[in-house]
């Protein structure tokens, strides 16, 4: 693994549940990489894919999605509309060839302050390993 | 399938208008809706006709479409239902981007009838308008083949060329024969025929299997169409190659029947930024290029409505510097919507994607908690 590469991440949580696990890690004193940006929205289901591909093309390295649980929206249905537009989002960049794994969507509860600081980690591994977005650095864009 | 066969003399089309004609004298319609040629003989365009004498200068399959025909009706019923019953001739991939847009509620189709055609295609807008007495040729002899080159990229691979979602169906495909064949789909289209006495129970079988064979050529060419795309289009230097030429001026989206809204979130001042942004981004990258967010454009627009894209090319024919765009969206189109088994505008029954959602599906997409992950990192 490269060390010396900080990937950027932008982790989208929704403002009942994924960012009520951070406030519950905060609680917790659990700690998460700096790297990984924080970004509330509303609802899952209130986040355009355009935002997850601007984040791409201006350079971020890699977007989490996290949202309630199954059965748990705020707005009853967020969630589930989410995920068939990260599935869509995730079809387009898969079919042109620009790395759908770069995506992720996991729900995060309210009390899971574990879980949303060890998915943060998970995921900067991950994206460590893969290595920074080509897009980053295209000027033709 | 059952349906009605006319005996024809020699051109279906005037067949058909006779037909229409009667619709509007025996008052089953109030209005029809069909492309007509400009009086400038250089294009065609929708007319809503109530007189039945103009029907005569109507064109049931023109050569051209310089306008989606979904947002024609879109622009005629979007303030709510017609009062009068009007009966509304098309291609059948206008048809299908009707009914999308009616799922969407942007077209009410209470009291439209949709008549779709087979159809060979269409030759691309710049073609014909170099020389629209040469495309006229060219789209009659694409019309006797229907496999010709002269057509667009997108017909040429266009396997939803017949029935649709339509309420009645004129198959034309060998017509040459001497028949032309009505097939009702819905209630309306039962409806229509009953009303002039037509038996439609007879066995269409012949048509069936002339559209059967059309089909499976098709499908064996979009495989290869699909491969051949594949290739020019896949990775990020093809993708920005592709799209380069891109004026940034949104035709495609001006002119796409899917892209319904009042105001598009690309040409809206979400996009339009201060200075510093710009610098601040040239700073990150070394540099940035103007127009900036084409591909930002072409990747949203596309994520927007990639789950109703009819695959109609209109966005194709409105480009000033040709990019495939048409092409590249359908390809991807047809990835998304196998997703979630979704033809769009085949049915007003199966809502649009986007607008509904199921409780167990898309699992592959999640990405599942391991429990341990920070324990096996230590």
């Amino acid at each position: 693994m490269n060390d010396s590469f900080k990937p950027k991440i932008i982790y989208f949580l929704c403002s009942w549940c994924g960012t009520g696990g951070s406030e519950t890690a905060s609680a917790f004193g659990l700690h998460y990489p700096e790297n990984v940006l924080p970004f509330r929205v509303n609802c899952t289901g209130s986040l355009s894919t355009v935002y997850i591909l601007r984040a791409f093309l201006e350079g971020a390295d890699g977007v989490v999605i996290s949202g309630c649980h199954p059965g748990d929206c705020h707005y009853n249905n967020g969630n589930f509309r989410a995920r068939r537009r990260v599935a869509i989002i995730k079809s387009i960049l898969d079919t042109l060839g620009l790395e759908p794994e770069r995506i992720w969507f996991r729900y995060v509860a309210h009390g899971e302050g574990k879980r949303f600081v060890d998915t943060a980690a998970e995921f900067n591994d991950y994206i460590k390993k893969l290595g920074p977005n080509p897009l980053k650095t295209r000027r033709d864009i | 399938m059952r349906g009605a066969i006319f005996k024809i003399e020699k051109d279906f089309d005037k067949e058909i208008r006779n037909f229409l004609k009667k619709t509007i004298v025996k008052k089953f319609f109030g209005a029809i809706l069909i492309p007509c040629k400009v009086p400038a003989n250089d294009s065609y365009a929708y007319l809503l006709i109530r007189d039945e004498a103009l029907i005569e200068k109507a064109s049931i399959l023109p050569p051209v479409m310089p306008i989606q025909g979904g947002r024609v009706l879109k622009s005629f019923t979007r303030l709510g239902k017609i009062d009068a019953k009007v009966a509304v001739i098309m291609r059948p991939c206008e048809i299908r981007a009707s009914i999308e847009l009616s799922k969407l509620e942007q077209v009410d189709l209470t009291n439209v009838t949709l008549i779709s055609v087979d159809c060979p295609g269409v030759i691309p807008l710049s073609d014909y308008l170099e020389d629209p007495v040469k495309g006229t040729d060219t789209f009659k002899e694409a019309f006797k083949t229907w496999e010709s080159d002269s057509v667009r990229e997108l017909c040429k691979v266009c396997y939803n060329f017949t029935l649709t979602g339509s309420d009645l169906h004129i198959g034309i495909l060998g017509s040459e024969q001497g028949n032309l064949f009505l097939i009702p789909v819905s209630e309306k289209g039962r409806n229509l025929l009953d009303f002039f006495n037509i038996n439609y129970e007879n066995d269409i079988s012949s048509w069936e299997n002339i559209v059967k064979k059309k089909e499976d050529e098709r499908k064996i060419k979009r495989k290869e169409f699909r491969e051949n795309l594949r290739q020019e289009i896949e990775g990020i230097d093809n993708l920005l190659k592709t799209f380069s030429d891109c004026l940034n001026c949104h035709n495609c989206m001006r002119v796409c029947p899917i892209c319904y809204c009042r105001q598009c979130f690309f040409d809206s001042d979400a996009l339009n930024l201060p200075s510093t942004n710009y610098i601040k981004r040239a700073e990150n990258r070394g540099s940035i290029k103007f127009p900036p967010e084409t591909l930002l454009f072409h990747l949203g627009r596309m994520s927007h409505m990639i789950t109703s894209c009819v695959s109609c090319g209109s966005c194709e024919d409105a480009c000033p510097v040709s990019l495939p765009i048409s092409r590249v969206f359908s390809f991807v189109a047809e990835n998304v919507q196998n997703l979630f088994n979704y033809v769009p505008g085949m049915s007003v029954k199966d809502p649009v994607p986007t607008i509904t959602y199921e409780e167990e599906e898309l699992k592959e997409f999640e990405n599942p908690y391991i429990e341990t992950y920070n324990i096996q990192r230590m």
